[in-house]
């Protein structure tokens, strides 16, 4: 009971922290391009950069309750699917933080980091607006992106083997590692000539 | 003082748990049920009312003991709640129990919505009526049968939340001896309610006393038929292929068995389309979702140390410390110079052993 109450507010949490964290990196990396923007790219960044970690922080809270909502959490390709997309959309705004701790704030004055940074938060909020729109589909049977023609079908999954879940889970892990540590030896824009 | 404050708080727990158990306006789904839900409910008088409904149930006269027949309820002249849900009884007695037809010996093959129930839920598209149809096997016990129809439903206008009730009188059918060899379904053989979509695997029809079995199909709500290929497997075992369904469709089907010159022909029966079995996993579900999460966290971290300026560090400014060290050094050396009576403007430098011009007192008077 208080799990589908709970579950309700913090996806309201998680679409609007993500829904900031899309527009404003949106916005942030248009101020290169728009004078009118220029003056506010760093309130901009700093409010996509407050919202990205929001986000991370309610996305899991939004899976655990809606593990408890249901009496199948995983009983049919649709909700399967808000398992993949809760996923897909923590990996892109993790990304968007990791770059923006590892790159600070000059991130947006160099084109192919902006342009990453943009593209994380993007996909992250595109991840968090298919979440949204498969919840809609569940709770009340329709979604307003029911009106794009090319709107993927929510009814079918890709179900990945366990064992092959696991050997990614384990790629994974390697390659965090492994880019961390190349990260390392970079340093904060602000450092360099 | 505390005790009567806990009597209080459970009445009025109780008084506001009750408000929510006395109806289920949307329906409880289809199941097997006696006359009124066993008198339970909308048993009761006071909570009841006679529903307006005209229904008619109707049935062969005869049918021959353990052989399929068909039974039809119409009911029409309602006045429906918002939803158009009408709670379709098929009974073999009014008791309150043992209502149930195969209480006295009749076997339900399929009811109205694929299933194999007494009771079901049936939603009014048009001018509040509905028809719906039970297939049965006829009792083996020979004799007059009852089969009575009863229906419960809600109304726009039910300030009171009164349920609807409605009943028939008996239908009486008689069951008699089976001709010798008639060829007929064998007892216990139940339709399939739906098969799984794209699923094209054939069913299985067991038969008594048949020498051919033709089966044709056709899709709900459409007049021609066609014939289905059927296969004997074993003795009284047939293999009938039927399309495959996709979506909500429903495919009806009419088995014909026949013996020299007996045909029986069967009420037509229907099978419904269920999703594809799913077959994930809590545990799966959750592995494949943080391995996306750290794939995609490991690639774009690669593309970030890829795309990262490729500028050297700002050159140390140690101009300050630099600075900081001479004026340390000069304030040493400075101190350890003696200044001289004899010597004016000159000062001694005693680790040196020299003589050194005094800046504020340079020799000959100069600053």
């Amino acid at each position: 009971m208080y799990a589908i109450t709970f579950h309700h507010m913090v996806v309201g949490l998680a679409a609007g922290a993500g829904t900031l964290m899309g527009i404003c990196a949106l916005l942030a990396w248009l101020s290169r391009y728009i004078s009118n923007l220029e003056s506010s790219q760093s309130t901009l960044d700093k409010a996509s950069y407050a919202a990205s970690i929001l986000t991370l922080v309610a996305i899991p809270l939004a899976m655990f309750s809606g593990y408890y909502s249901v009496s199948e959490p995983a009983g049919s390709a649709i909700l399967y699917n808000k398992f993949v997309f809760s996923g897909i959309a923590m990996g892109f705004t993790a990304s968007y933080i990791a770059g923006r701790v590892r790159f600070g704030p000059d991130l947006w004055a160099n084109n192919a980091l902006g342009n990453l940074q943009m593209l994380s938060a993007l996909f992250g909020l595109t991840a968090i607006m298919i979440l949204g729109s498969i919840g809609s589909k569940i709770t009340l049977g329709e979604s307003t992106l029911d009106l794009l023609p090319f709107w993927p079908e929510f009814m079918n999954s890709i179900v990945i083997n366990q064992w092959i879940s696991l050997f990614l889970l384990i790629l994974g892990v390697s390659s965090v590692i492994f880019s961390f540590r190349i990260m390392k030896s970079i340093k904060p824009i602000s450092e360099l000539d | 003082m505390r005790s009567r404050f806990l009597v209080l708080s459970v009445i009025l727990v109780l008084l506001l748990a009750s408000s929510s158990g006395v109806a289920n306006p949307g329906g409880k789904g289809d199941s097997n049920r006696d006359f009124t839900c066993g008198g339970s409910c909308h048993g009761d008088p006071s909570l009841s009312s006679v529903s307006s409904a005209d229904i008619r149930i109707d049935a062969a006269s005869t049918a021959f003991s353990g052989t399929a027949t068909e039974i039809s309820i119409s009911v029409s002249g309602m006045e429906l709640s918002e939803n158009n849900l009408v709670g379709v009884f098929l009974l073999s007695s009014k008791n309150g129990n043992d209502d149930h037809p195969e209480d006295h010996g009749w076997q339900i093959i399929q009811d109205p919505n694929g299933g194999t129930s007494n009771y079901v839920e049936v939603i009014s598209e048009n001018d509040n009526s509905i028809t719906v149809s039970w297939v049965l096997l006829a009792p083996i016990d020979e004799g007059t049968k009852q089969i009575f129809a009863s229906i419960h439903h809600g109304s726009f206008y039910n300030h009171d939340n009164k349920a609807y009730i409605g009943e028939t009188d008996g239908l009486l059918v008689s069951i008699e001896p089976v001709p010798e060899n008639y060829p007929r379904l064998k007892e216990g053989w139940v339709s399939p309610d739906e098969r799984i979509s794209g699923d094209s695997s054939p069913i299985i029809v067991r038969t008594v006393n048949t020498d051919s079995l033709s089966v044709f199909w056709r899709l709900s709500g459409e007049s021609q038929s066609h014939e289905a290929s059927v296969e004997m497997i074993e003795d009284q075992e047939w293999e009938v292929s039927l399309p495959a369904t996709l979506g909500d469709t429903r495919i009806e089907y009419q088995i014909i068995a026949s013996k020299d010159d007996f045909n029986n022909q069967i009420p037509w029966l229907s099978m419904g389309t269920s999703d594809p079995y799913f077959d994930g996993t809590s545990l799966g579900a959750k592995l494949q979702s943080l391995s996306f999460t750290l794939i995609i966290l490991g690639f774009m971290l690669s593309l970030q140390a890829w795309f990262s300026p490729k500028g050297v560090r700002k050159l140390a400014d140690n101009t300050n410390e630099v600075e900081e060290m001479i004026s340390d050094d000069n304030s040493d050396y400075w101190s350890r110079l003696i200044p001289s009576d004899e010597n004016p403007g000159w000062l001694w430098d005693p680790i040196e052993k020299e003589w050194v011009a005094d800046p504020n007192n340079l020799p000959g008077g100069k600053q």
